[in-house]
């Protein structure tokens, strides 16, 4: 049993200076007197979803990419030779099966290394501090910001995102929403629902950057220096 | 209390701060790039106006039931497997995380941006711990602790005030042998930082929202250095004023959005992210989470007129808006929390004896109430500690000397007036040629007349409020001043 009495010395307190008896709340529920954030940007076609996606990424500095299922593997090579990488990372997923990516991962060249649950965190850590490229898979794709959503797996760790030099991450054309709420709405109805367990959730838009030296903007400060995304139109 | 930053008395640090012609042209250009990024962010979305509504509905409604949502957090953030603790004061939080740190054995400390560990003096009472490092990993307060721990000067560019050849000198001490480019002084940082991160054993985050339904942490920022910070070190420590809480991860979403355009004009920044207690199965992320919730004065001002203050959401649109703030910059307000939010929030947190001068550090011309994204009604604020602190004045006979001079000094200078309008600045255009704007000018508008809202002894001030738009730069404040009675009685001989 968690000793509460600091907590109740404090609540007690500031419900006090408040003016304000506690445990009211749940007779006042929050009810938003708006519906905006589920009304802006509605009533997009997904092909019109893709196209307000690609403008608004390449704004954030991201290179934004299509292909089909057919073609991603080949896709996928032509982004690591473009940057010619000495190593690469890749997620432990069953998402291969689904994008037929499976055999790409056997073939692929250079050779792999995985972020592989069991290993712990130091491995996991080094490896992704030691990869030229990540290659992952996103949950979703936002419209309205250019933002690439993922929840942390066991096989696709918090700093699989953040620590590799180059950075593209593969996302469903269905999954391109219009706005952060609609994939908020999926996450928060998962984890109620317990069907997701995640520690923790990105929302990523475009490679990170700083305006804190004369307020010049630089891309690339602690996370990837560059990003790609790369929607498969079929899926 | 910490949250103070200066000795010196008001005007001392306004001429200070008047000298430093870098600064002051930092912060104009702050300010005047942030406007355009800003404005059009606001307008891209549309419906700025209701957003702002949701806003600060969602805000009011936390600090109306905010025992209530703390209670719920701390329970979520137990469930999973993680600690609260409930602290009164500045020291109490301190003494949890130096406690914390110790019993760990904490080697290598990293931290992420948050005004809140520089209320509680944190870092100086972790570098008290022997065989301990600390290292801000913020780009900005990298370059300011690597400069002896200089006081940031602004809530989103805190090192505003350092140019790239300081930048460079500061680096050069660290190995850099690079030029003064901002993208080469970056990726030193970020090779540099790189290093001790992989090191980090204990991470300390600050908090933007905390979502009481699920016990997750939100963290909006745009280098990923706060991502490392909950990625890589097996024990973190989110250190959260106890007014940032919303009820779920919709309302964090809202607010996420919200605050991204307001502060840097972006419709997201490049990292919003929802965080908490490593998942069995998981890599990397904290094995040990502790959250440490701070009052340090905010409960003063529950059940009072200053409650509003709570809905702040930091995102320093306040300060790019306002006149005052681009003249004298952040170290002219002698206080972590400078421009008009700070001018609010200071006096509330630590009292009108070190910090009542600041109410009186506004022309009131109302552009933060106007701009502020949760409708904070700043300037209204700001004239209320002034009633407060006259009402003191006439009732209290123990008000100090000191007290009486700060409202003389701000009811009669006119240096603060001339501060404000003496200056190149870019939303006067902006306000003068448009009705229609996010931030409206009251003056134009005469808003400020009608709403009858003057403090009754600040006469200065007062006839300021009466003009119906500001004086032209180039006239100083005695001759418009003179020019202005000279109409006023000619009106009233009509
Ligand atoms: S007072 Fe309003 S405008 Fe100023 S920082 Fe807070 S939320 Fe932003």
């Amino acid at each position: 049993m968690i000793d509460h009495s600091n907590r109740e010395d404090f609540l007690n307190a500031i419900a006090e200076k408040a003016g304000r008896p506690r445990h009211q709340l749940q007779d006042h529920p929050f009810e938003p007197l708006n519906d905006l954030p589920e009304t802006t940007l509605s009533g997009h076609s997904q092909d019109e979803l893709e196209a307000i996606a690609k403008k608004n990424s390449e704004a954030v500095h991201v290179t934004f990419e299509t292909t089909n299922k057919a073609g991603l593997a080949d896709a996928l090579n032509a982004y690591i030779e473009h940057d010619a990488p000495k190593t690469l990372i890749l997620p432990t997923t069953d998402q291969y099966d689904d994008y037929g990516l499976r055999d790409w991962t056997k073939t692929v060249a250079p050779k792999p290394m995985y972020w592989t649950p069991g290993k712990g965190r130091d491995f996991n850590l080094k490896q992704a501090a030691a990869a030229d490229v990540a290659i992952g898979f996103a949950d979703y794709l936002l419209a309205e910001s250019g933002t690439i959503t993922i929840a942390t797996t066991p096989g696709q760790g918090r700093g699989f995102h953040f620590l590799p030099t180059h950075y593209l991450a593969i996302v469903k054309k269905s999954n391109i929403l219009p706005r952060s709420r609609q994939a908020m709405d999926r996450y928060d109805a998962a984890i109620k629902a317990g069907e997701l367990q995640t520690s923790n959730i990105n929302f990523i838009t475009g490679p990170s950057n700083s305006g804190d030296i004369e307020m010049t903007l630089v891309v690339g400060v602690h996370g990837p220096l560059d990003m790609t995304y790369l929607v498969v139109e079929d899926m | 209390m910490t949250i103070s930053t200066s000795d010196k008395p008001f005007l001392e640090r306004v001429k200070e701060s008047e000298q430093d012609k870098f600064m002051q042209a930092s912060v104009a250009k702050s300010q005047d790039a942030q406007w355009d990024k800003r404005e059009a962010s606001r307008k891209e979305l549309g419906n700025w106006p209701q957003w702002r509504d949701l806003g600060e509905q969602i805000r009011q409604h936390v600090i109306k039931y905010l025992p209530d949502y703390l209670e719920e957090f701390s329970d979520n953030i137990e469930k999973r497997g993680g600690h609260v603790y409930f602290a009164k004061t500045d020291k109490e939080a301190a003494a949890y995380i130096t406690n914390l740190a110790k019993e760990k054995q904490a080697h290598k400390i990293v931290k992420s941006k948050s005004m809140v560990t520089t209320e509680i003096n944190l870092d100086k009472e972790l570098l008290k711990i022997p065989g301990t490092q600390l290292m801000e990993t913020d780009l900005a307060e990298f370059i300011l602790q690597e400069d002896d721990w200089a006081e940031p000067t602004h809530i989103v560019f805190p090192a505003l005030a350092k140019n790239r050849d300081q930048v460079k000198e500061i680096f050069d001490k660290l190995g850099y042998e690079g030029d003064n480019d901002p993208e080469h002084l970056a990726r030193f940082a970020r090779e540099y930082l790189r290093r001790y991160f992989l090191q980090a054993d204990f991470g300390i985050t600050g908090c933007n929202f905390a979502i009481a339904d699920s016990g997750l942490i939100n963290l909006v920022t745009n280098e990923g250095n706060a991502d490392l910070t909950m990625a890589i070190p097996k024990t973190q420590v989110v250190v959260m004023g106890m007014e940032r809480i919303v009820p779920s991860l919709k309302e964090a979403e809202t607010l996420d959005n919200m605050l991204s355009r307001s502060a840097v004009g972006q419709k997201l920044t490049s990292y919003c992210s929802f965080s908490g207690k490593q998942v069995e199965g998981e890599a990397d992320g904290p094995e040990d989470f502790h959250v440490v919730i701070v009052d340090n004065g905010r409960s003063n001002a529950l059940g009072t007129p200053f409650e509003p203050v709570l809905q702040c959401i930091r995102c320093g649109a306040c300060l790019n808006v306002c006149p005052v703030y681009r003249h004298i910059g952040g170290h002219g307000y002698g206080s972590i929390y400078p421009g008009p939010i700070g001018a609010v929030l200071s006096p509330v947190l630590d009292g009108y004896e070190k910090f009542g001068d600041l109410p009186f550090a506004s022309s009131l011309c109302a552009a933060c109430t106007e701009t502020c994204p949760v409708r904070i009604p700043l300037h209204r604020l700001l004239i209320k500690h002034r009633e407060v602190m006259m009402d003191k004045l006439k009732m209290d006979h123990s008000f100090s000397d000191k007290i009486m001079k700060m409202v003389g000094v701000g009811t009669s200078a006119p240096v603060l007036f001339n501060m404000a309008l003496d200056m190149d600045h870019p939303m006067m255009g902006v306000l003068s040629t448009k009705d229609q704007g996010s931030v409206e000018n009251e003056y134009n508008s005469g808003r400020i007349k009608q709403t009858g809202m003057m403090p009754k002894l600040a006469r200065g001030w007062t006839d300021v409020r009466d003009l119906p738009r500001p004086p032209k730069k180039n006239e100083n404040f005695r001759h418009w001043f003179k020019q202005h009675k000279a109409a006023l009685e000619a009106q009233k001989h009509d």
